[in-house]
């Protein structure tokens, strides 16, 4: 049949209008259900460090899991958004705090309370996948977000805010930077909010309560916390305020820092970066021994969910189940060197066996996650930032109460 | 009649993209900036003109993302239009040199701005960075600085990465438009005795006036657009010292407040055309 300039624009013309068509199926249109259940479950999360083991563990259980992971700062901004399309995250991850909140309130989260996986997780480990009495999700990993120790360069654990001070002077006469902070990186600069909170804050749950307005950045106890940054000021590496946390990483893995004031989730970082010393937590007791609370600050947080936009909802909690086996939290556990959530889990890492002992210490729950605003966390911690950079305490805390006032 | 009549139909297929691309996304827009809603619940509350009062008189994020924002534009605009004219002049002739020179500065502007960000950040690390460790060897350590971690001057420090970024684009719209200029023009000056920087003023800056337009206006765009790099460099979200219009948009919007996200939206495109309404004042005084 000879083809004709006019029966070629026919064709490219059925063509399109088919393409168009196939496009406008898209997410929430009629799809071939072959399609729609075939094939592997999308994974979503942030932990690009982790991919290796994920596949590990994938290519061991025989399951058909894609991991779509996007750095962690883009997760907390868009996952929700994707997620709730169904194409991506048939199984996925939430930060605790505002990002579970929001994806429980858009009614992603399939209720998990009667699932027989539950039972395999420290029940007291894993409240913050929790809301309204159902189990929405399963906080994976135990992270201590407390400030990274060279015990080479480290050898005592002071008591008290005095002592910590010492300490830091101490390290400073070496020539050493008693502390390396990542204050130039949003997401890792208010780790150190953290352990300078909770025992300053007059409850557990004052933090979260100046988003409510039931508290202020302006309160004495808040004050304290920003003076006491200010002390802490020169004791951090040159130029703080600007440092990232890949630098700040880098300082702790070559010796010159004592303590990286960040947490326990970089201790694998650390370990890739050469460094073969002593690995410890050490928190700033930021009051006097006797009012001291706390020994440091843990999270539970990588909540695993089952999405229930998802056509795959069965594969997806097939996943969930393979990850809730001790044996393969192990795997994760150890080849990450994180703790985890799950029961009678082994752990052979030796960095985790050293900090096992933290497991049972008097820790709070991280305050930086019960914001459930960003610009409300983000004004708060960029107080203490502030005050590291020369803003006094009182004009730090005032600037950061009116960004409160107009955000909560 | 009746065949040139049917001749509009050949609009339409553009009509339908333009109409379902950016006219309804326009007016859903500013739909939901009267509205309180989240992104994703299927209910929502009518607050009226509240968000768009809300970012103009009662947002102190929005107003630091504003102000940063004209002083990105201030900056990248002089500086980019100022370097890319620099370079064009001094590289508009046809030369072995000229052409590798011209390949070198031009080269950036095919990076990817997650990839210039990472250089960047590299250059002004106040630890292990390329800036501070040059000023420390050649005897000025006194003004190592913390760059990105200045609250007040760290917008001109991204400013200086995207004007390295940019400037080579620029610098070949000049290229082209100092190529235009008849030598002729350049024969009189000299016979009337005119110097290199006379010729520059008399000939060359009147007759690349229309370069100028399109460089300035197109930096303009670019500035108030800017959003991957300022990410790349502060991070997600960033600190309201590094917090331009785009960012903060982003921002509201990864904060599920979507209606407020639009109202932002609103207030950040009249400021763009505003700025541009300004610009072409100005350039019609200045060029007549």
């Amino acid at each position: 049949m000879p083809y004709s300039r006019r029966r070629f624009l026919h064709l490219a013309t059925g063509t399109g209008a088919a393409a168009f068509l196939a496009a406008c199926a898209g997410p929430g249109g009629s799809s071939d259900p072959t399609s729609a259940s075939g094939g592997p479950i999308s994974f979503a999360h942030w932990r690009a460090e982790d991919k290796e083991v994920f596949e590990q563990i994938i290519k061991d259980s025989g399951l058909a899991v894609r991991q779509d992971i996007s750095p962690s700062n883009d997760y907390q901004s868009t996952a929700l958004q994707k997620i709730r399309g169904g194409t991506v995250g048939d199984a996925f991850t939430a930060f605790r705090g505002a990002q579970f909140l929001e994806i429980a309130k858009a009614g992603i989260s399939t209720d998990l309370t009667s699932k027989a996986l539950v039972q395999k997780y420290e029940p007291n480990l894993i409240t913050a996948g929790a809301q309204d009495g159902k189990q929405l999700g399963l906080p994976y990993q135990l992270v201590f977000n407390t400030p990274l120790a060279n015990r080479d360069l480290v050898t005592e654990t002071p008591k008290d805010w005095d002592g910590f001070l010492a300490l830091l002077e101490t390290l400073k006469g070496k020539g050493l930077t008693p502390i390396a902070w990542p204050g130039g990186d949003a997401a890792n600069a208010g780790q150190l909010l953290n352990v300078m909170v909770v025992n300053n804050a007059p409850a557990d749950d004052t933090l979260g309560r100046i988003e409510t307005g039931e508290a202020k950045v302006t309160d004495d106890w808040f004050l304290t916390v920003l003076k006491q940054y200010q002390q802490l000021a020169p004791y951090f590496q040159k130029g703080a305020t600007g440092t990232g946390s890949d630098a700040a990483l880098a300082l702790f893995a070559q010796g010159k820092a004592g303590l990286l004031a960040t947490g326990s989730f970089q201790v694998s970082g650390v370990r890739k970066l050469g460094a073969t010393f002593p690995i410890d937590l050490l928190a700033p007791i930021t009051t006097t021994a006797d009012k001291a609370r706390y020994e440091g600050v843990f999270n539970a947080t990588f909540i695993l969910g089952v999405n229930a936009k998802s056509s795959k909802q069965d594969a997806a909690q097939a996943w969930l189940d393979r990850l809730s086996d001790p044996a393969v939290a192990g795997v994760y556990a150890n080849g990450t060197a994180q703790h985890v959530t799950v029961k009678g889990v082994e752990y052979t890492n030796p960095d985790l066996k050293a900090l096992a002992p933290w497991l049972t210490k008097k820790t709070a729950l991280a305050p930086r996650f019960q914001f459930s605003n960003l610009d409300v966390r983000g004004a708060v911690e960029n107080a203490a930032v502030a005050v590291v950079g020369g803003k006094s305490p009182e004009e730090a805390a005032e600037a950061a109460q009116k960004v409160v006032d107009q955000k909560k | 009649m009746r065949s040139s009549r049917s001749l509009y139909l050949f609009a339409v297929p553009a009509l339908i993209l333009y109409g379902g691309f950016f006219l309804l996304p326009a007016a859903q827009g500013l739909r939901y900036a009267t509205t309180d809603w989240d992104g994703y619940s299927p209910t929502f509350r009518n607050v009226g003109a509240a968000n768009l009062t809300d970012v103009v008189t009662n947002d102190d994020l929005f107003r630091h993302a504003l102000t940063n924002n004209l002083k990105f534009l201030l900056v990248v605009v002089l500086g980019q239009t100022a370097l890319a004219l620099l370079l064009a002049v001094l590289l508009a002739a046809r030369s072995r040199g000229s052409t590798w020179l011209r390949a070198l500065f031009f080269l950036p502007t095919i990076l990817s701005s997650v990839s210039v960000a990472f250089i960047w950040k590299f250059v002004y690390d106040p630890n292990f960075g390329l800036a501070n460790a040059l000023l420390r060897a050649v005897g000025l350590g006194r003004f190592e600085s913390s760059y990105l971690g200045n609250e007040s001057t760290a917008i001109l420090w991204v400013a200086v990465a995207q004007i390295w970024f940019h400037a080579g684009q620029m610098m070949v719209v000049y290229i082209a438009g100092i190529n235009q200029i008849p030598d002729e023009l350049y024969d009189a000056a000299k016979t009337d005795g005119a110097g290199r920087w006379q010729q520059f003023r008399h000939v060359t800056w009147p007759m690349v006036a229309p370069a100028t337009t399109l460089v300035v206006a197109y930096t303009t765009l670019q500035s108030f657009k800017a959003f991957d790099l300022i990410l790349g460099l502060a991070g997600n979200p960033p600190r309201s010292g590094l917090d331009v219009l785009a960012t903060r948009i982003y921002s509201t919007f990864a904060n599920s407040q979507l209606g407020y996200a639009a109202a932002e939206s609103i207030v950040f495109m009249a400021a763009i055309a505003l700025v541009t309404f300004l610009q072409n004042r100005a350039a019609r005084t200045v060029h007549g």
